[in-house]
């Protein structure tokens, strides 16, 4: 899966959902293809993938087949993709998937497994109490987890620092065994694909 | 909790079961350490580890020793472990214990005492609710929430009161 085939997909969706081809909410990924892929380098079959509502290029990277990536979008489940074979889960709750990804972290420690966990979450996610209490909880069990926070300066149409009152998010520029941050421009809304949809 | 313990796949989290300080403990006090896990006060966070190691083929039992305190959970709850059947093909069977607080011999007030059996009734899709009311209650209810393969979670509802009167 190229940076190309990357983008192409999402174009495909975006063409869907303006076309009111998709009967649900969608949510688009651009310009954070170079390091996404250099994240799932390291991803194996084995390994868990938790996500946001955001979870395309996710699912395409983890190895699950575009069609059947399609085929859910179009049937209305792209904010909570789930494929169990693919040990991806993802959620449309704000911080719902990572207490989650931290129980199957500790199972898999439990269980000795060769096994890790990815967990995508957003900037305005990553300043949550629950994202405060899942990363300490991982750090200061040495659970097989790495949380990679994607900043792309925006919850909905709500700018993350401003209502913060704070220039810098508590992540920012973490790099370490249990902490990913990058940040990227995007060309897409929150929520569709620009042909504005209320919901 | 000694038939719970017996499985494998079983493990008990969340404050006081590995040490003591609610009437909860005393029932876990037999069971091997290895299946306890002691959790900070995060009642959201430990639902949601409950529901990550289910999907990973565990059977845990959350224990929240009175409703007023699952309430604080309530987001992973429902939106999470009642609809994982629901939005998805995973299997997760998680077994949630709770109770309706004591009131005798000293009576905790309103904060501790509630009683959301019917409440969770109506918000839960898939999550099956089932309150205690009698011992011979109780051990059936266990071991169908254990072997239960129809991928449903349950919440058992325990009375607090009972736990020294019944």
């Amino acid at each position: 899966m190229t940076k190309q085939d990357l983008i192409d997909f999402e174009t495909r969706i975006a063409d869907y959902f303006n076309t009111g081809k998709i009967q649900a909410p969608v949510h688009l990924y651009y310009g954070n293809e170079d390091e996404i892929i250099q994240i799932f380098k390291t991803v194996r079959p084995q390994d868990w993938v938790f996500c946001s509502w955001r979870s395309h290029y996710q699912c395409l990277l983890k190895g699950v087949p575009s069609e059947e990536v399609e085929k859910e979008i179009l049937e209305g489940r792209s904010i909570s993709l789930c494929f169990p074979e693919y040990k991806i889960y993802s959620s449309a709750i704000v911080g719902g998937v990572l207490s989650i990804a931290v129980g199957t972290a500790m199972s898999v420690k439990r269980n000795k497994e060769d096994s890790f966990v990815y967990c995508f979450l957003g900037d305005m996610t990553s300043e949550t109490g629950i994202a405060h209490e899942s990363i300490k909880y991982s750090t200061q069990h040495n659970l097989p987890i790495r949380f990679i926070i994607e900043d792309n300066c925006k919850s909905v149409c709500t700018d993350t620092r401003e209502v913060w009152n704070d220039n810098r998010l508590t992540y920012e520029g973490f790099n370490n065994d249990i902490i990913y941050y990058y940040k990227y421009d995007t060309k897409y809304p929150h929520a569709g694909a620009g042909m504005r949809v209320q919901f | 909790m000694e038939y719970l313990a017996q499985d494998k796949r079983t493990v008990f989290l969340g404050q006081a079961v590995a040490v003591a300080g609610t009437g909860m403990s005393n029932t876990l006090k037999d069971i091997s350490k290895n299946k306890l896990i002691e959790l900070p006060v995060a009642e959201e966070m430990q639902m949601g580890m409950s529901l990550g190691m289910a999907l990973n083929g565990k059977i845990p039992i959350s224990v929240y020793p009175r409703w007023n305190f699952l309430l604080c959970a309530v987001s992973q709850l429902v939106n999470h472990v009642d609809k994982v059947p629901l939005m998805s093909k995973y299997k997760a069977n998680v077994i949630i214990r709770t109770s309706i607080g004591s009131e005798r011999p000293l009576h905790p007030q309103c904060q501790h005492i509630g009683d959301f059996t019917d409440a969770f009734r109506m918000m839960c899709k898939t999550i099956e609710i089932i309150r205690l009311d009698e011992p011979e209650d109780i051990f059936p209810a266990y071991e169908k929430a254990l072997l239960r393969d129809d991928n449903r979670s349950t919440i058992l509802v325990e009375w607090g009161d009972y736990y020294n009167e019944k």
